[in-house]
């Protein structure tokens, strides 16, 4: 790791004016953050931790929706009865993510935010396209935990746990500048493609950072899948977030695209209908039809239909296969 | 025969560990926490490909750091990733990462040797073995020839404390600080990189986190800090990264093996051919894999090579060439009993070579329900269940070590030993000898191991250390217990010690008796001393470390995924000491089989050579929530056996008892490892199309 300087920010608006500066380095949990620098993807020369700014970590329910500031954990998350009563699709994806001890430091902010886990882009030897390299070494190389949906030029999967459920829920975010300004803005529109910005995930700018997440109405029903090959510390294959609002089915993916992947094909199968077995099932078939799978991912797509599939009977509270 | 549900060992034993306390509360020290005054800080620089070429660096900008005392780059090329070209001594960590980044170094790659698959000869070009006409013969002789290929990946080391140094060179002497499965070799080791002689260094490796196989010498870690603790005159601390570590300090090799056996209607199975392939580093050999054994494969004719891929080189790893055997050799065991409609565990019974094994057979598979296992699995929903077996078994020779025992006034037993606890619990094994022997209170002991000026112990390699140290342990603790009887018999007046004997601490005779602590105080001089390496009556006839284990899983057939639901893991031990740590080993062994069958995989990067998940969150190792219900069982046929081996043998059968019960679960086989989602699915759909 490089030596850098640190700064512990005890004032948000004094944090978010040096952020500005265009110096510094934001770090909440740090749990991303210090991966990037050990390895040396990141070399800051600052880092502004804001994680003492509490002020920042609540979930409140007011009258346009539940709040969540950026600070919050993910073991907040998990801990929340408000959300597991309510949000069932967002807590599923907080109390499975990584291991006890990261979701304590994990912050909601951070873990939208959060640079991809691919592991060309992740090694400081290999100098890919999102690191302004030549070639995305997924495409014709080691590409088993790549995109299927929205690849190219890189083919990355966006690494959020969380993501995929706040997309699901149409939920949206709020993004602070360095001049005061706030805007809020739908989640799904948060996070952009390799196409349209290869060297970034999301639309921040520099000085911008994510003060909360906010989710306009509570899911009549609702559930997130994960499939992994292995359940301590890992990240899921497939990920599989629905939501019913007002009647209607929304559905969106994890870990298969660049972006949280809000399925059209499958919510067009589903529409506002009662969900069946049969329905779920077509639905699952929907959303993996457009995949394009590289050399080594094509499983991803039979694991998308099962995701998709299990989430929906597990949201209308059918049965799903259990391990016991 | 006798074996004991409720794991009960021999000596009664259930203590925790000796050491408990100081692991749990960070009181013992590893290598990694000491931090010398005036210590220096040095790295080596490496190559980021297989098969590289350097073609550009900034040494003079790297020697430009402030605080750096020199670059030395020697190699302008790498032969794989991670590769030593030269290194960096800095006065702190700080100067030294800078450095690192101020040399900028820049390689070209081209198309590194990554695949074993694709790298090796193929099966008709190779060689055929001296006995192939004969091994031939026998296959046309057989009523069936069954004919299979399997794969196992490359499991790199990944210790939980890296391999590492920390040595002060002070001229005519030097302590060194060490990670190591033999503190006595490193010290040798450290003494000649320093030009002393071994009683001038004093060499600390009171606590290891872990070897495996690949902490035998000071390494590449402590040739570079003696030479510039040396050079300096200062301590030098080089110790791997996490990176570094999973980089350069060996690996399971990977193997491809192809069997063609030949076998009778009857179940027995007369012999065939047998070819392997072994992936090793860019140059040199130890591909080799440990098969066929344990079951009686009659007349078999083996080819085998070693191709070399430009990745890290391998290295001894707990039971090396055994576990990847036996997936092979149980995967083949259980295709052959298909192609002749044999229940798996009845023909393995047919054709098993130990007696003490046959019968581990018929308990385990008590234990596991084997009787539920189906054969076509028709089973409601897509989660299906299956059952499989796994052998192993360990060479128990005898060996030299030597063991110290002093006896205080105060009555504490001082147990002394240069062995080292590489974390398995040498320590309290040792221990624990001493005292149920003499009957004596835990807190009377004291047990000192891993440094250099310690009666000598053997490395820690091969699942000898208790093997070769405990029969001395018990003549020590005799001769102990005959020195404080002689003071007893002297101040009772007795003409010998014949009639003594000492029971839960005290020492009676004669119609009198005497606590053993102030029997203790009888002592003229500070402490009583013996040293012994007699083995004395307590060379026992070894027993086989026989390993019979059973894995009940669970596979989703619409994801692919495993859960390895309950694992029962048969272990003969010889005379077990003390059942925390026994179970401790079989348990570990078993997540580490797991870890190795279902996900651990090194990945090189097919255009650099580059390990593209050198880390402990892309290298997957299985975790809390992967871990099956493990029962352990300690086998006892009887206690006239020494203690013998237990670190290897129950690592051997795991992987094969986990893929041939997901094979029995899906209906086919899996034949390449790590048994991931989307080979499951495949080898499903594959089956499907073939229905």
């Amino acid at each position: 790791m490089k030596p850098f300087d640190y700064l512990v920010a005890d004032d948000f608006d004094a944090a978010v004016a040096e952020y500005g500066e265009g110096q510094a380095t934001l770090k909440a949990g740090g749990i991303d953050l210090l991966d990037l620098m050990k390895e040396r993807i990141t070399t800051p020369q600052t880092v502004l931790s804001i994680d003492r700014l509490q002020a920042l970590r609540y979930i409140q329910e007011k009258q346009d929706g539940i709040h969540i500031g950026c600070l919050t954990t993910l073991a907040d998350l998990g801990r929340s009865k408000l959300l597991a009563a309510k949000y069932t699709v967002l807590h599923n994806a907080a109390v499975h993510a990584a291991t006890p001890q990261i979701r304590e430091r994990a912050s909601v902010g951070g873990n939208l935010c959060q640079r991809p886990r691919c592991w060309f882009f992740r090694n400081r030897e290999l100098h890919c396209l999102k690191k302004r390299g030549p070639t995305c070494y997924a495409a014709e190389g080691e590409n088993r935990y790549h995109a299927i949906f929205g690849g190219g030029p890189c083919h990355i999967v966006h690494p959020s746990n969380i993501a995929p459920a706040i997309v699901a829920l149409d939920g949206s975010i709020t993004i602070h500048s360095s001049q005061g300004e706030e805007q809020r803005i739908k989640a799904a529109d948060f996070f952009v493609l390799p196409e349209a910005s290869l060297h970034s995930e999301n639309v921040l700018q520099p000085g911008q950072i994510v003060t909360k997440i906010v989710l306009p109405m509570a899911p009549s029903e609702s559930a997130t899948i994960e499939l992994r090959e292995k359940q301590s510390s890992d990240w899921p294959l497939v990920t599989a977030s629905v939501a019913r609002l007002q009647g209607s089915w929304r559905v969106c993916l994890g870990a298969v695209a660049p972006i949280p992947w809000p399925s059209q094909p499958a919510m067009e199968v589903l529409g506002n209908q009662e969900l069946t077995p049969e329905l779920a099932a077509k639905a699952g078939e929907a959303a993996a039809q457009d995949a394009v799978p590289l050399e080594e991912n094509e499983y991803k797509v039979q694991l998308v239909k099962v995701a998709v599939k299990r989430a929906l009977l597990s949201a209308a509270g059918m049965e799903v296969p259990t391990w016991d | 025969m006798s074996y004991r549900k409720d794991n009960r060992v021999a000596l009664e034993n259930d203590a925790v560990r000796l050491d408990i306390v100081e692991k749990v509360t960070g009181a013992a020290r590893f290598t990694t926490d000491y931090y010398l005054p005036n210590m220096l800080w040095a790295a080596y620089i490496r190559s980021d490909y297989g098969d590289s070429r350097l073609r550009g660096s900034n040494v003079n900008a790297a020697r430009a750091v402030k605080g750096v005392l020199e670059v030395d780059l020697n190699k302008k090329s790498g032969r794989y990733h991670g590769d030593r070209l030269g290194h960096i001594c800095a006065e702190s960590r700080q100067a030294l990462e800078k450095a690192i980044v101020a040399l900028n170094l820049k390689f070209a790659a081209s198309w590194p040797r990554t695949r074993l698959e694709a790298e090796r000869t193929p099966l008709n070009e190779l060689t055929p073995a001296e006995n192939d006409a004969e091994a031939q013969k026998v296959l046309d002789e057989s009523d069936v020839v069954v004919e299979a290929e399997f794969q196992t990946q490359v499991q790199t080391h990944c210790c939980l404390e890296p391999h590492g140094c920390v040595v002060h060179f002070r001229g005519d002497s030097a302590v060194g600080y060490g990670s190591t499965q033999s503190n006595i070799g490193f010290r040798n080791d450290l003494a000649r990189e320093l030009g002393l002689r071994p009683d001038q260094v004093e060499f600390h490796c009171e606590y290891v986190g872990g070897g495996f196989g690949s902490k035998f010498g000071c390494d590449n870690e402590g040739i570079l800090a003696a030479r510039l603790s040396k050079k300096y005159g200062r301590p030098c601390r080089v110790i791997c990264n996490r990176k570094e570590e999973q980089l350069d300090t060996g690996n399971r090799p990977g193997s491809i093996q192809h069997m063609k056996i030949g076998v009778s209607h009857d179940g027995k199975i007369h012999g065939g051919k047998i070819a392997t392939w072994g992936s090793v580093g860019p140059d040199g050999g130890g591909g080799g894999v440990r098969n066929p054994s344990r079951y009686n494969f009659g007349t078999i004719a083996k080819v085998r090579e070693n191709v070399n891929l430009d990745g890290g080189y391998p290295r001894a790893m707990r039971a090396p060439g055994h576990p990847q055997a036996m997936f092979a050799v149980e995967m083949m065991m259980d295709h052959i009993a298909a192609q002749i409609d044999m229940d798996p565990l009845e023909f393995r019974l047919l054709n098993e070579t130990s007696d003490v094994r046959r019968e581990m057979l018929k308990v385990g598979a008590e234990h596991i329900g084997w009787s539920q296992r189906q054969l076509n699995n028709t089973s409601p929903g897509p989660i299906k269940r299956g059952f499989g077996i796994g052998v192993g078994d360990w060479g128990n020779r005898g060996g030299r070590a030597t063991i110290g025992v002093n006896v205080y006034r105060n009555g504490t037993i001082e147990i002394l030993s240069g062995a080292q606890d590489v974390g398995t619990g040498y320590r309290t094994m040792i221990g624990d000898v001493v005292r149920t022997h003499l009957g004596l209170p835990r807190e009377l002991l004291v047990v000192k191991v891993g440094r250099g000026d310690l009666p000598p112990g053997p490395a820690s390699g091969g699942s000898v250390t208790s093997r070769f140290t405990a029969p001395k342990a018990f003549v020590a603790a005799e001769m102990a217990r005959n020195g404080v009887f002689k003071l007893v018999a002297e101040q009772w007046g007795l003409e010998n010690t014949l009639d003594l004997k000492l029971e839960n601490g005290v020492i009676r005779g004669d119609g009198q008796s005497i606590e053993w602590r102030k029997a203790c105080q009888l002592m003229s001089d500070d402490h009583l001393s013996f040293l012994t390496d007699e083995d004395g009556d307590f060379w026992k006839k070894p027993t086989g470390s026989e390993a019979v284990q059973f894995a009940e899983v669970g596979v989703d057939v619409e994801t692919g995924v495993i859960r390895v639901k309950r694992f029962v893991a048969l272990q003969n031990v010889g005379l077990p000491v003390n059942r925390h740590t026994i179970e401790n080993q079989i348990c570990g062994a078993v997540i580490q089989g797991l870890s190795f069958c279902l996900l651990e995989n090194r990945i090189l990067n097919n255009q650099t050579g580059t390990m593209v998940n050198a880390n402990m969150d892309m290298y997957k190792i299985a975790g809390p929530l992967d871990v099956p219900e493990i029962v352990p069982i300690i086998w006892q046929e009887d206690r006239d056996v020494g203690v013998n081996s237990l670190g290897e043998p129950p690592v051997v059968p795991v992987a094969g008892a986990i893929a041939t019960a997901v094979a029995n679960a899906i209906g086919v086989q899996v034949r390449s490892m790590p048994l991931t989602p989307d080979k499951v699915l495949a080898a499903i759909a594959k089956k499907e199309v073939n229905l």
